[in-house]
């Protein structure tokens, strides 16, 4: 329980840095994104943290989906200009993600032939 | 007195019933879940979220009371973001050894994964709102909501667009990495975590600890990347 008050604690002082980050230098970047960011280099360089960190990051990150819900629920009141849409929104999705996943396949393959 | 009482209950019952709601929700979703040996179709959040419009249908409950009285959840998210730096930490001193291939794998397929994906937008006709609102969707979801507010989207719809590419992905991913013969573990898990994100992640966590480690390490690099040239070229597809 120790651990995860100040595990959060830690995380939610980085998210703060971050958004104060990107507010000084107007980095078009979210806030939390540059505190992740500030987190892995002081990790990479000292592991000192990475104890206290352990406990409150697997609970978060074990459980994110939750986090997700209300915004997903969202998608039911999106109204209807949008959700006409639905079914090419759809196609477009699955054609991309195969598309791009095809692409890191020959990219992968072609990159590792000419290391060979 | 009595008064007071029940205004102090409406008052608590305003702000914790949303609240309640999510996350008995999910719950119930998330043990269905596991006790179905963990089906991707079955995904909690598949489940929970239409569960959760009914009862709101039910209870005559609006979008706006539902998502202020879930803010604890929505700002949990900025800690959930930062908290990847763990898991990427530990991945980063696999980095040296496969560097040029990781880097040209991670940087060009996170370039394409995104830039198809506006192209095929533009191709279909979808407006610009709809563009804005999916040009994040290969990217992990704490990041991408972000993300996706800085650019002016709309974060619901996203949300569904990275659910479902997340979903597409790992059920595809089998067969092609069969057809393509990509049958190194770690390459399935940084093809799985750039294209599929937090859902490819936990499904290359199936096949082998070190193709989940790979996957996210494939995810954190890929958020970062996206959200450098994203917001710097998304002007060249709106009008």
């Amino acid at each position: 329980m120790k651990k995860l008050a100040i595990g959060l604690l830690i995380l939610v002082l980085f998210q703060w840095l971050g958004e104060l980050g990107v507010r000084v230098f107007k980095l078009p970047i979210p806030g939390a994104l540059l505190g992740m960011i500030f987190l892995l280099i002081l990790l990479s360089v000292n592991k000192s943290l990475l104890p206290w960190l352990e406990t409150a990051s697997s609970q978060l990150i074990r459980y994110i989906a939750l986090l997700f819900v209300p915004i997903t629920t969202g998608a039911f009141f999106l109204g209807p200009t949008i959700s006409n849409d639905m079914p090419t929104i759809l196609a477009v999705l699955a054609i991309a993600t195969v598309l791009a996943q095809w692409f890191m396949a020959i990219i992968i393959k072609s990159v590792n032939a000419a290391d060979d | 007195m009595i008064e007071m009482a029940v205004q102090q209950w409406q008052l608590i019952s305003g702000t914790s019933w949303p609240l309640m709601l999510t996350i008995s929700g999910f719950a119930v979703c998330f043990w269905f879940y596991q006790r179905c040996g963990q089906r991707s179709l079955l995904h909690p959040l598949l489940i929970a979220t239409p569960l959760i419009y009914l009862a709101m249908r039910l209870i005559e409950l609006d979008f706006s009371t539902y998502y202020q009285g879930n803010g604890v959840l929505n700002w949990l998210l900025g800690p959930a973001t930062v908290a990847l730096a763990v898991p990427l930490s530990h991945q980063l001193r696999q980095l040296p050894k496969l560097f040029k291939p990781l880097t040209a794998a991670l940087l060009l397929g996170g370039l394409f994964a995104t830039f198809i994906n506006l192209l095929l937008i533009k191709l279909f006709g979808l407006s610009d709102t709809i563009l804005l609102s999916l040009a994040a969707k290969s990217v992990t979801s704490p990041i991408a909501i972000g993300l996706t507010q800085q650019i002016g989207g709309l974060a619901s719809l996203l949300a569904v667009a990275t659910m479902v590419t997340g979903l597409i992905g790992i059920v595809v991913a089998r067969s092609l990495f069969r057809m393509t013969n990509i049958d190194d573990d770690r390459w399935q898990g940084v093809i799985l975590g750039v294209t599929a994100h937090a859902i490819g992640t936990a499904k290359a966590f199936e096949t082998s600890p070190r193709c989940g480690a790979f996957a996210t390490l494939g995810m954190g690099i890929n958020g970062i990347w996206t959200s450098l040239f994203l917001p710097a070229s998304i002007g060249l597809f709106i009008r």
